[in-house]
């Protein structure tokens, strides 16, 4: 049995004046997994995690997180109860100090940890006395996190977390939730142009372009489904016409013809066959690889 | 610290910096006019020779008149001028900045993840700065017969307390207002300028129509039909109470209805 869906929406519009934010967007995100929701600036990441909170309410479909409807005033308390969130901008309140944060922020959660509270301020080295708008970047964003990671959340989200950050505080930020979902189990929902990221600890991952989901699956399976046949001809690569399905791309080059495909290897291997190169060799993709196709796919 | 607390805590942080200048400057400003009176006295045989006619000379002659009692005087300074400015220029400061733009310390996007409802935020909010504006108004306006035996007069408590409650409930009308238009508007500055603005048109159009109107937005804050019937100004009062209501469950619908 599959495991229930924590984050699901159904044919979500989401349109400003004349621009279409979100054209559609049909997503599933399984409870207990890391899934990294990958697009373009302006794809529609933002507005799809705005709609989810609450911030921002959808022109047509539905959003569910926990099975509540998201755009209900009261299931939107609920939901934000259970779930954390860390802004693309860090947006808390300059005034306060780091401890003045936590405080404020522990009191709306019953299920608050102060075990989970200290052991990051510790990890994290935040001075509780310093005021936010004196945190420099980094530690604005380790902050978040502790506030996001610290309430036992069922769903943390997470909008561009590590951007702005340096590699070595990004790769901070990632390994400390990294470990914590291991050990609190969570599911996490981030959205990140950061592929390299998103290939380090993501379980899953979502693409969206234009408003509408383009890839979504296991990352696991997608990197077992998507392959490049590379075909090397003694002359000219011929002009093939391809009637597999699951062919992205074809491509030509002097004698190489490449075959960019998400499903269907054998089948296409086999009318790659027929055309009688010199060798067929068949590649693993990356996940970039895999991203500039289908977002490419739309333009 | 419970949930509503908080954001009852969140509000004052907002605005307590507004509320302390404006208990400042309204707590001073009716000091000094209080401490100034037995200066005014004495200039008021001088006042009373002045020969000018029209308006101007009307309007001497009535704050010569006023000026001869200090219940007249302390209303027609106070009451009449000084609260009804400052009043209701903190009104509207405390109103600004609402609850989620720049105005309200930042950390909107955290805010709107915080599992309050808006109507929760903003009812918080409009609750607060109200509490503030009865705070300065009552406090203000019990400067008068706290001080006036340091100048060898007395002045009724209960005056100043229906002064109070005549200031708090025409004050509120452009605290509402403000609070509406920082929902409609997400920088700090519209809204307070298109409410000083509204203010003024209101005071203005109220000043050249004093005869024509037996209602007003300042008439009533002035509470000047107390100071002259000894009865409160209640349909003044209703209006005001019922506008301000009004403009806050606007504030309420804008709010829930906006996108961030």
């Amino acid at each position: 049995m599959a495991d229930p869906a924590i984050i699901e929406t159904i044919g979500l519009k989401k349109g400003y004046g004349g621009f279409e934010a979100l054209c559609g967007l049909d997503l599933s995100v399984p409870a207990g997994s890391i899934c990294g929701f990958l697009g373009r600036n302006g794809a529609g990441k933002t507005t799809t995690i705005k709609i989810l909170l609450g911030m921002t309410h959808a022109t047509a479909g539905s959003a569910r997180v926990f099975g509540l409807d998201a755009d209900n005033r009261e299931s939107g308390v609920a939901i934000r109860q259970r779930l954390s969130f860390v802004s693309d901008e860090k947006d808390l309140y300059d005034f306060m100090t780091v401890e003045e944060m936590i405080r404020f922020t522990a009191g709306f959660y019953s299920g608050w940890r102060t075990d989970l509270e200290q052991k990051y301020l510790r990890a994290f080295d935040l001075p509780p006395n310093r005021r936010v708008k004196a945190l420099s970047r980094g530690m604005r964003t380790k902050l978040a996190l502790l506030l996001a990671l610290s309430h036992g959340a069922e769903l943390v989200i997470l909008d561009e977390a590590t951007s702005g950050l340096d590699p070595a505080a990004a790769e901070e930020v990632l390994q400390a939730l990294v470990a914590h979902v291991a050990r609190e189990g969570m599911t996490v929902f981030f959205s990140s142009h950061q592929l390299a990221e998103v290939d380090q600890i993501a379980d899953r991952v979502a693409v969206i372009n234009h408003g509408r989901l383009v890839v979504s699956g296991a990352l696991d399976d997608l990197r077992e489904t998507w392959r490049r046949i590379r075909l090397v001809f003694s002359d000219e690569a011929p002009a093939a016409d391809f009637h597999s399905p699951g062919i992205e791309r074809v491509s030509r080059d002097g004698r190489t013809l490449d075959i960019l495909c998400s499903a269907g290897l054998d089948r296409i291997v086999n009318e790659a066959g027929a055309l009688a190169p010199a060798s067929i060799d068949v590649q693993p993709v990356t996940l970039k690889e895999i991203f500039l196709e289908t977002v490419a796919r739309g333009e | 610290m419970s949930a509503s607390n908080k954001i009852t805590y969140k509000s004052w942080l907002d605005t307590r910096w507004r509320f302390i200048a404006g208990l400042a400057v309204l707590v001073c400003s009716s000091s000094a006019i209080v401490l100034v009176y037995p200066q005014v006295v004495q200039l008021l045989p001088v006042a009373a020779k002045v020969q000018a006619t029209g308006t101007v000379g009307d309007e001497i002659r009535r704050h010569v008149e006023l000026s001869s009692t200090f219940r007249g005087y302390e209303w027609s300074q106070w009451n009449q001028q000084n609260l009804i400015q400052l009043g209701t220029l903190f009104a509207v400061l405390l109103g600004a900045g609402g609850v989620l733009s720049h105005g309200a310390g930042g950390g909107a996007f955290y805010t709107l993840a915080l599992p309050v409802s808006r109507r929760r935020l903003i009812v918080t909010r409009a609750a607060t700065g109200l509490l503030e504006l009865l705070a300065l108004m009552l406090l203000s306006s019990l400067v008068g017969p706290a001080m006036a035996p340091a100048i060898g007069e007395s002045a009724s408590l209960p005056d100043a307390l229906a002064y109070a409650l005549c200031g708090f409930i025409g004050g509120s009308v452009f605290f509402s207002l403000t609070l509406f238009l920082a929902t409609v508007f997400s920088d700090v500055w519209r809204p307070l300028l298109i409410a000083v603005a509204s203010a003024s048109l209101i005071g203005f159009g109220e000043l050249l129509l004093r005869n024509q109107l037996s209602f007003g937005f300042f008439r009533t804050m002035s509470a000047e039909t107390y100071f002259r019937t000894g009865g409160l100004p209640w349909p003044g009062l209703l209006v005001c109470a019922a506008s301000s209501a009004a403009m806050i469950y606007a504030a309420v619908l804008n709010l829930e209805r906006r996108d961030f």
